[in-house]
């Protein structure tokens, strides 16, 4: 009964080992796929908030259309 | 994603000279260099023509290409623009721009050359927008406040047309079906690409 208890303690253990290293496996390979895509990040500078056509723009066209 | 250009109407511009003047305020160029001017062909001669010139904010830039340290880059509205922390000063920028748009400070005796200054379609630098660190290297970053480069918008006879380049084509097109000439835009092809049908004729009578 006994030596069973133990055999069963060391699968437990071996499983446990297991999983982990499979869970930080699978956590390391989250972590550098992002990194492999191009990601706009703040503060790049392509790109910018700049030009949306506001009613100042929109005024500009107009009279340049005169 | 609109894409920026400025379009000189020949046919409208007066030399007045107000773009340059408007620049230099707005950006507070220093003293030496112009990131804008106006070239007239033909001055005092009769039909003589005048063009308000800067960086094109070329599609194929040939400054990008050129540049050793790789310190130019393109916004996603397609505004040429480069870090001045990275330029060297070598002015390869310079011989190889058609429009003569790179422009160095004389810092120094021997024509020593400063960091390259140009047009940048009033849209800063790589800087935060509208920071006073971009304001010192870069100027006024009009496009992040929504608007426009203030050389297009003070244009009194909006012969300097600016923005977004699907609007003002359609403007220059119809000023130039209007009047019945003045379709060819100077440093278009240059700057822009070589039209779909070079082959095609000028309609009879036109002229630009």
């Amino acid at each position: 009964m006994s030596e069973n208890k133990v055999k069963l303690s060391r699968r437990n253990f071996l499983l446990a080992v297991g999983a982990g290293g499979a869970a930080s496996a699978a956590a390391m390979v989250a972590k550098t796929v992002p990194q492999e895509q191009p990601v706009a990040i703040e503060g790049d500078k392509k790109s910018t908030k700049g030009y949306h056509a506001s009613a100042h723009i929109r005024n500009y066209y107009r009279t340049a259309k005169v | 994603m609109a894409r920026m250009k400025f379009i000189c109407d020949a046919e409208r511009c007066i030399e007045c000279n107000g773009c340059v003047t408007a620049c230099k305020q707005e950006n507070e160029v220093p003293w030496g260099v112009n990131r804008r001017r106006v070239v007239t062909i033909n001055d005092g001669v009769a039909g003589e023509k005048s063009i308000s010139v800067a960086c094109m904010h070329c599609s194929d830039a040939p400054c990008m290409a050129v540049c050793p340290v790789d310190c130019f880059y393109r916004t996603e509205e397609g505004v040429v623009l480069h870090d001045k922390d990275m330029c060297i000063g070598c002015g390869y920028c310079f011989y190889a721009c058609p429009f003569g748009a790179p422009q160095f400070p004389q810092a120094g005796a021997f024509g020593m050359r400063g960091k390259m200054d140009k047009c940048t379609f009033c849209a800063g630098g790589p800087e935060k927008d509208n920071s006073k660190e971009e304001f010192a290297k870069y100027g006024s970053n009009r496009l992040a406040q929504g608007k426009l480069p203030a050389c297009a918008e003070m244009c009194s006879t909006k012969a300097l047309l600016g923005g977004d380049g699907d609007v003002i084509s359609d403007i220059f097109r119809d000023r130039a079906l209007k009047r019945g000439k003045g379709a060819e835009v100077w440093g278009w092809g240059t700057a822009y690409g070589k039209p779909d049908n070079p082959q095609q004729q000028a309609p009879k009578g036109a002229k630009s």
